[in-house]
């Protein structure tokens, strides 16, 4: 078979059709695994922060909701696919890792109680809605490749997420 | 080294240069084209104008990843090399205009032009040598 200039004979079909075969098996594969990679969660989206509860205790601590049904079966960070990627940037300084992870990426987080309220958005796009989460501890910023970070621009940000986890390490949804 | 061990080596380079160009080329593409279809969701962040979120989005990435990992076979294996080296520069070329429209010239749009450079340059190039024409 001829292609422009140059031809492809029988046993060069036999190899693309192969690989094709094969691609296409991986991509089934990719398929059925799409949603399984990163939390699909925030950088800016979703359910605003609503103000504090003035009926709460005010001497809640940060690890009761720990003890609620809910917080015992909070899956946990370190069992995550993705637990090595993830970098904690609050409390504390941030390493040069995750200032590297950060890149292109505007979180902020303050203390509200027992909450964490958080603000994580884009560089340059609207500013992101602050998010409340009961009982948060720590906060990472996951990055799946630094490769497409470039000066203080994310190329890809489907390759990002915000994860919370409350004191135990569980991930508060 | 004497002139005819000059011209030899001249040759030899001239004869294998492309493969290994054509070879290295499809190592690139055969890394991206795999990983693009085993865990697709973390390149959808690249489709442009599609939300990353979406099904569409994904099955974007997993037909480019297809592509990209016939091409990869195709250069490595000499099918038709310089047709596959010009469809990779096609691909390159919508990538580094991509990459420059969302987020301008930086370093990781630069290497991608570096990439499209050989590309360009294995279109026309000879085959060399270790090229499947059977």
């Amino acid at each position: 078979m001829r292609l422009g200039t140059e031809s492809v004979g029988r046993w060069g079909l036999v190899v693309l059709a192969v690989t094709g075969a094969l691609g296409v098996i991986l991509a089934v594969h990719g398929w059925s695994v799409r949603s399984t990679d990163l939390p699909r969660v925030t950088l800016g989206a979703s359910r605003p922060v609503s103000a504090p509860r003035t009926t709460q205790p005010p001497a809640q601590g940060p690890s009761s909701p720990a003890h609620s049904p809910s917080a015992d079966h909070r899956p946990l960070l370190r069992a995550q696919p993705y637990a090595n990627v993830a970098y904690e940037v609050w409390p504390g300084t941030p390493s040069a890792a995750a200032k590297a992870a950060l890149t292109g990426l505007s979180v902020s987080v303050r203390r509200q109680g027992s909450a964490l309220v958080i603000m994580a958005g884009v560089i340059g796009q609207a500013a992101p809605t602050p998010r409340r989460y009961a009982g948060g501890a720590r906060v990472y910023v996951v990055e799946s490749s630094l490769g497409d970070d470039s000066g203080n621009t994310d190329y890809n940000l489907g390759d990002d997420a915000l994860v919370v986890t409350d004191a135990k390490g569980g991930i508060i949804q | 080294m004497n002139r005819s061990e000059r011209e030899r080596a001249a040759l030899a380079a001239v004869s294998w240069t492309p493969t290994i160009a054509r070879i290295l080329l499809g190592l690139v593409l055969a890394w991206f084209g795999y990983h693009e279809l085993v865990r697709p969701s973390l390149w959808t962040g690249y489709v442009p104008v599609l939300s990353p979120t979406s099904s569409l989005a994904t099955v974007a990435v997993l037909a480019h990843g297809w592509v990209l990992l016939v091409l990869a076979v195709a250069l490595i294996g000499g099918i038709a090399p310089r047709v596959a080296a010009a469809v990779a520069a096609v691909l390159l070329l919508e990538i580094v205009v991509s990459l420059t429209i969302s987020g301008g010239l930086s370093d990781l749009t630069l290497r991608d032009v570096g990439v499209l450079g050989l590309a360009v340059i294995l279109t026309g190039a000879n085959q060399g040598r270790l090229v499947l024409t059977r």
